[in-house]
């Protein structure tokens, strides 16, 4: 056995898929040369550190909220539904989308937000979406999102003006979206599609609340 | 979102992601919690919730691989956004004959290797840019500062040797399987492994 073919059994031999006979062949090349057994040396240590190295890391941003828009359109293709319904339908995830991804930007990047302060205790769920819910298995929902906003009160002093801002405004803005879809399921009621939609943007108001609640104290 | 990633399904390489297999029900895969599998199924059959578990699941593993192989954390979230929205429409050739964690990564190096076609197809390669790895890297799992070094130096090695040092060295594929992923041939794979553990350990010792 070369040098040359010796290296190319480099892998093979550290994954333990050489027969009997290779390995005596290699061990013998490596026994009398200095240079192949301190390159097998240094690939074995580099696979080990590869092998090492973390397997998961979480983006930067939410990426779920532009895949779930484009997921959404590709049903609309589908054509399961009727027009009016998917089309409020459609809006409504949109806005809900650019709303969480907001968040997670503002989030992330600590934009400072200008926006006037909205009234979201004040504002929340229709009548109409209400009744949704209890179509939903959700109808929890507001005792769940009470909670969580009482909470979120107790810790305000505690979050700078911009987070509370943030958190506020996309509150409100997911409640609008939710009481779209709710309209459009007034009109669609057993539309399969849009009872999704709107049990996610449940799921992501209560989401958004929670996580408001664990944020660390900024001031 | 401006970073000049073209993945049109018109102009997308795309390669092989699985063989005729029997029906996923008569060929279950080992390991494969029941839970998962059923996930899969309701998401095949277009059920959004259900797809969004398997996302949260494995968005990790995908954008790290995504920017294991691109080097630019940007174009790394377009890469895993773009698997993902692939993974949906694909799932019906989805047969389980692998874990879904598995095939889904085959639909991610699918779409980075496509995305590098096009984009050197229209003269704009993405470029290695390891200053813009995150310098937290540790943040997810505790790494040594040496593994953090490797990550660097991944991130800065040339295209073709990165590929298949990633593939190869840190995700454990076969040189055949590089080779029918990629389209280079098995001896060009194992030359450019060499180059780019050749080129790691000059920097690693640097």
């Amino acid at each position: 056995m070369n040098c040359h073919e010796a290296i190319d059994r480099f892998d093979d031999f550290l994954d333990g898929r050489l027969d009997a006979v290779e390995v005596d062949d290699l061990q013998a090349h490596l026994a009398g040369c200095p240079s192949c057994a301190a390159e097998l040396e240094s690939i074995h240590e580099l696979r080990d550190l590869a092998a090492e190295l973390p397997r998961s890391l979480e983006p930067s941003r939410n990426l779920w909220p532009a895949i779930e828009a484009r997921i959404s359109e590709a049903k609309v293709v589908r054509g399961r539904f009727g027009r009016r319904a998917l089309l409020a339908a459609a809006a409504a995830v949109v806005v809900v989308s650019s709303v969480v991804t907001a968040y997670f930007i503002g989030r992330s990047q600590a934009v400072v937000v200008t926006a006037q302060s909205p009234v979201v205790a004040e504002s929340g769920p229709s009548e109409v979406l209400l009744a949704s819910f209890k179509g939903l298995g959700v109808d929890d929902y507001m005792a769940t999102r009470t909670e969580l906003m009482n909470a979120f009160d107790a810790r305000k002093h505690e979050l700078s003006a911009e987070t509370v801002n943030v958190v506020a405004e996309n509150l409100l803005l997911i409640d609008q979206a939710m009481n779209k879809i709710a309209e459009a399921l007034g009109e669609d009621p057993e539309n399969e599609f849009l009872m999704k939609q709107l049990a996610g943007a449940y799921r992501r108001q209560i989401d958004l609340l929670r996580r408001a609640v664990r944020m660390p104290a900024e001031v | 979102m401006g970073t000049g990633i073209s993945m049109g399904v018109e102009t997308m390489a795309t390669f092989p992601i699985s063989n005729p297999v029997p029906p996923r029900a008569a060929m279950r895969v080992a390991g494969e919690p029941a839970s998962r599998e059923h996930l899969v199924d309701r998401a095949a059959g277009g059920d959004a919730e259900a797809f969004e578990e398997l996302y949260r699941e494995n968005v990790g593993r995908v954008y790290l691989l995504c920017l294991r192989m691109c080097g630019n954390p940007s174009t790394a979230e377009e890469l895993a956004q773009e698997a993902f929205v692939r993974a949906w429409q694909k799932l019906g050739s989805f047969r389980g004959e692998s874990a879904f964690s598995t095939w889904l990564h085959r639909v991610t190096v699918n779409i980075v290797l496509g995305n590098r076609r096009s984009t050197a197809r229209r003269e704009a390669r993405v470029k290695p840019v390891g200053d813009e790895l995150p310098v937290d890297l540790s943040v997810s799992e505790p790494s040594p500062g040496q593994a953090v070094d490797l990550e660097r130096s991944i991130a800065a090695l040339p295209d073709g040797a990165r590929t298949v040092f990633v593939l190869h060295d840190v995700e454990g594929y076969r040189h055949k399987e590089i080779a029918r992923l990629t389209g280079l041939a098995e001896g060009t794979s194992k030359a450019q492994l060499h180059r780019a553990r050749r080129l790691l350990r000059k920097a690693l010792t640097s």
